[in-house]
């Protein structure tokens, strides 16, 4: 069983405090963190002006200035008048991902805070907290229990649970999970900040992002930009895999690739981002940093923090077949080019793994994939399609060899198809 | 419908294949029937055709919008 550790490095923030009293109930919460600056809390003091001065971006994978899209919903409810709602997306549909469901068990309290912050700031009464994970979701049940009904103007939060699966963390799929209905992605022609969850403005955020909100206010942008680099301050939570295990850990932005991955910085394939990700190798993974923009310097991205090595005995392409067999099966089977192209390209990308592939196979793919891409109601296939194009991009000389025959490389499966299991006692 | 921007309801659309019948100017269909739109607004020659082609979607997949500013 793949197990998961949670790590603080260097200056910790939303892990401060975990690695010796595990969990943070709201009275350890209170002793690590201290309590939510009055000013606020009532909202005399506008927290979208802290987001602003750091710069602060959405942690579940779109990185949208947090900031903007709280105005969105600002002016959603000027528009329409309905009461506006928070709803904070810890869904985590990536299997190989649990940086928010550790978050969740560990420090449900600065989550809470975060929703509370937003809330007040888009003048919403209430917020739905969507969560996956099991555990996790027990973790925030416990957590809005502790809190009980404190704090003015009071900020009513739900626990939503939904199931474990890939496209029910997509955003349009959240805002139906936190109206009672099935987690699937819909087309849709309002914006959620105008029309979201039964038609009220809606600020869906992840559950990250709603944390580093919490900890952003209470010790300021200046204290919060001393770690990070300057254009984007702060830290950000990854799930790093080695070994067969998978970790969570806390770093500063801007963090090289290199010293996050340690004895793994020789690896010739990395994935970073996520199953909708970026493969990197050789050179790129050297000048990598943990940044937007460092990972953009190398045809990469943050996404949701996943960064899995893979060591010199795994093929990159043999190891990622069965994950876009998955992606094509997690499709919510709506739109038509996602569930018949993915399924093609799963095929596809299989028979290149096995050796096995007919001619013209790879220029099939590449067509396939510009058939796919921005043709669903929700992104999923344009991140599968950016999982594969990586992968051709990235390892020419594996894909020039797999379409004679395969490379013999087992497949050992060190990308996980289902949730990876989050340890109670790991930290 | 000059200036318009046509649009398909993914989660809607089966792959009935009219709208390309009626409109193959501006849709064909993909490798498994479902439309591929071309670029751009619809121009003012075919709009008449383009109404038609979103009457006549027996899904009602096919919108037309005007593209915002």
């Amino acid at each position: 069983m793949t197990t998961t550790t949670i790590t603080t490095r260097s200056s910790p923030r939303l892990l401060s405090g975990v690695d010796l009293a595990g969990r943070l109930d709201l009275g350890r919460h209170l002793a690590v963190h201290g309590p939510l600056p009055a000013a606020l809390r009532s909202g005399t003091q506008d927290v979208l002006d802290l987001a602003d001065a750091v710069n602060l971006r959405g942690r579940g994978g779109a990185g949208f200035p947090f900031a903007r899209k709280a105005r969105g919903v600002r002016k959603g409810r000027q528009d329409s008048g309905g009461a506006p709602l928070v709803v904070a997306n810890g869904s985590e549909g990536e299997p190989a991902s649990r940086k928010d469901a550790a978050l969740l068990m560990r420090a449900p309290h600065l989550v809470l805070d975060g929703i509370t912050l937003a809330a007040v700031a888009v003048g919403a009464r209430e917020g739905r907290l969507v969560v996956g994970d099991p555990a996790a979701r027990d973790s925030a049940l416990a957590a809005v229990r502790e809190r009980g009904r404190e704090g003015r103007p009071r900020v009513r939060i739900r626990v939503v649970g939904v199931e474990d699966r890939f496209v029910a963390g997509e955003s349009s799929a959240v805002v139906r999970a936190s109206a009672g209905k099935t987690p699937i992605p819909v087309f849709t022609l309002t914006r959620t900040a105008a029309g979201g969850v039964n038609g009220r403005p809606t600020l869906v955020s992840n559950v990250e992002t709603l944390a580093q909100l919490a900890v952003l206010a209470r010790v300021g942008a200046d204290e919060y930009a001393r770690v990070g680099t300057a254009d984007e301050p702060g830290t950000t939570l990854l799930t790093l895999h080695r070994g067969g295990g998978a970790a969570v850990v806390e770093v500063p932005l801007g963090t090289p690739l290199s010293a996050v991955l340690g004895s793994a910085s020789d690896s010739r394939a990395v994935l970073v981002g996520g199953y909708h990700g970026s493969w990197l190798s050789g050179r790129t993974v050297t000048a990598a940093n943990l940044s937007r923009s460092g990972l953009e310097a190398v045809g990469a991205t943050l996404g949701a923090g996943l960064v899995v090595p893979l060591p010199a005995s795994a093929c990159p392409l043999v190891e990622a077949a069965p994950v876009v067999r998955m992606l094509a099966d997690e499709s919510a089977g709506q739109c038509g080019p996602c569930v018949h192209g993915l399924r093609a390209i799963a095929t596809t990308v299989q028979e290149l793994a096995d050796g096995a592939v007919a001619p013209g196979g790879v220029a099939r793919l590449e067509r396939w994939a510009g058939l796919v891409t921005g043709r669903g109601a929700c992104a999923h296939p344009d991140g599968v399609v950016r999982f594969v194009a990586s992968l051709l991009a990235t390892f020419p000389a594996e894909v020039a060899l797999h379409q004679h025959q395969g490379c013999g490389r087992p497949l050992q499966g060190l990308l996980p198809l289902r949730p990876v299991t989050l340890l109670e006692d790991a930290a | 419908m000059t200036g318009k921007r046509l649009q398909v309801d993914w989660t809607r659309c089966d792959a009935h294949g009219l709208c390309a019948e009626l409109l193959p100017e501006l849709i064909e269909l993909d490798d498994w029937g479902y439309p591929v739109l071309a670029d751009g607004d619809v121009p003012g020659r075919l709009s008449e055709h383009a109404e038609h082609a979103v009457r006549a979607c027996p899904q009602l997949a096919l919108l037309a919008r005007t593209p915002k500013a």
